[in-house]
């Protein structure tokens, strides 16, 4: 017998609202269709109607996990109209942390996926290592979320204290090796819940454009740090993983060795870190132009587009968020599936409802 | 294959700025653009519509090529419709749709362009310059 179950746009899973409309026959999902929109903010609308400076606050705020990379990419976007050069250390800066905040990201969706196995202890433990993540972005920044480090041509903030970082992530990395990725990887309740779950194959991959580490858990071997580096990625080195199952699994390992690789860049980083200003000067506006920037942020390929008329509010920013592409693609994950797996499969994505409304 | 090669398979004059490859095409040759990227395993990226002049739109589809942008653009006059591309690449359904409530673009080829953002039965195009301050 089929029958529809509607799920959402309030869920026992996650904090944001959207709706997943089920089809099941008995407990296997035959189909689903998704709806987003409830926390629609109009975020390009604002931006429009915004200067370059309240640009930068509004735009870290379409997320917030990834609040960094948005401010961030949206100022790549304006350097490069503007043909503005960022000075050495402020690049090393960015770098440092927009991998600060992928490991905030990833820890913050590893212990939500282990608590949505039922796994308290794991959840509790992962939970312990992204607050010490999120002691080291205060200690930088002076906040938990919203960071506010970026400015036209540079960054707001120096690390003053580089060894505190230093130590930080020494003790996240040894603690993820010793310990969380052996678990995640290795323990029985893990592999019961996630391997052969939640399957997009690399062609369903490809056709709905997905990023980031569902796009590399489904054999997709794609980072914009890597094949288009910007900032100074190009002078550090680093591995992608990838892995080629497209289960649920896949993203929990892919996810865990990029947390290690972003530990491994941080500290490149704060190793080759030249003394020098942080900024360009005084920039409040460019000339008129249009550019696209785009990073790769903890969930996947961020892009934005930002048209300016010479004046100090743009014509245009649009705003595509790793999330927006790769949400769709939770219609060819649950398919086939067990219905009591539709939580995991959609946390596996490490959707952002926030990110995709705007 | 290369993202030169691909380029040459489109065909056109590409343009190389900062941030990838552009080529300006008429509105027909969309969806042939989109095919050969398919074919080529170009990943779709966005569609970023705006307004030049009175309700005419310039819209640019863009596509990743293993780290190369490659975008293509074209204008659309007003009550024309776009091609839609959501047939050759399923994730181009939520940024058609998304285009429609942003500057009410009606594509051709599907059947029909729903609400993403928007609510059913509002009225689409809120970032048209002929919607005022209407949020």
């Amino acid at each position: 017998m089929s029958y529809r179950i509607p799920i959402g746009p309030y869920h026992i899973a996650l904090d944001e609202p959207y709706k997943i409309e089920v089809d099941c026959e008995g407990e296997q999902v035959v189909g689903a269709s998704l709806k987003v929109g409830f926390n629609f903010r109009g975020i390009e609308w604002l931006a429009q109607r915004k200067n370059v400076t309240q640009c930068i606050a509004l735009l870290e705020r379409v997320c917030g996990i990834c609040s960094n990379v948005h401010a961030m990419t949206f100022c790549m976007a304006l350097e490069r109209i503007g043909s503005i050069e960022v000075p050495p250390r402020a690049q090393y800066i960015r770098v440092i942390v927009a991998e600060l905040e992928r490991l905030h990201s990833h820890l913050l969706w590893a212990g939500v996926a282990a608590e949505l196995m039922g796994f308290q202890t794991l959840f509790m433990e992962v939970f312990r290592r992204r607050e010490r993540v999120m002691d080291l972005l205060e200690s930088v920044s002076g906040n938990r979320v919203n960071y506010a480090m970026n400015r036209l041509g540079g960054v707001n903030r120096d690390i003053g204290q580089p060894g505190e970082i230093r130590e930080g992530v020494r003790e996240i990395r040894n603690s993820l090796s010793s310990t969380l990725i052996p678990i995640f990887t290795t323990d029985r309740i893990v592999a019961a819940r996630c391997r052969g779950v939640g399957i997009l194959s690399r062609a369903d991959a490809l056709a709905y454009g997905v990023v980031g580490p569902v796009a590399r858990a489904s054999a997709l071997d794609l980072d914009l740090r890597r094949d288009n580096p910007y900032l100074v990625y190009g002078a550090l080195k680093f591995r992608v993983p990838t892995q080629n199952e497209g289960d649920v699994m896949a993203r929990i390992v892919v996810r865990a060795l990029e947390i290690v690789e972003s530990c491994h860049i941080i500290e490149q980083a704060l190793e080759q870190m030249p003394e020098g200003p942080l900024h360009a000067g005084e920039i409040y506006a460019v000339g008129p132009g249009e550019a696209v920037a785009r990073i790769e942020g903890p969930r996947g390929e961020v892009f934005y587009f930002v048209a300016s008329d010479g004046s100090d509010t743009p014509a245009r920013v649009k705003v595509r968020t790793p999330s927006f592409v790769n949400i769709p693609s939770v219609v060819a994950m649950v398919k086939d599936n067990a219905l009591a797996d539709v939580p995991l499969i959609q946390a596996a994505l490490d959707p952002c409802y926030s990110c995709t409304d705007r | 294959m290369s993202a030169e090669m691909l380029r040459w398979r489109i065909g056109g004059n590409w343009a190389q700025r900062a941030d990838g490859w552009w080529l300006t095409v008429p509105l027909g040759r969309i969806r042939a653009a989109a095919r050969l990227m398919r074919e080529g395993g170009a990943r779709f990226v966005a569609l970023v519509p705006r307004e030049i002049r009175a309700g005419k739109l310039h819209l640019s589809w863009h596509w990743d090529f293993r780290g190369t942008l490659l975008s293509v653009e074209t204008e659309l006059a007003p009550g024309v419709s776009a091609p839609s591309i959501v047939d050759i690449y399923a994730g181009a359904d939520w940024a058609e749709r998304e285009a429609r409530d942003y500057f009410a673009v009606s594509f051709a080829e599907r059947a029909a362009t729903p609400p993403l953002m928007l609510r059913d039965g509002d009225t689409p195009g809120i970032l048209l310059d002929a919607e005022g301050e209407r949020p």
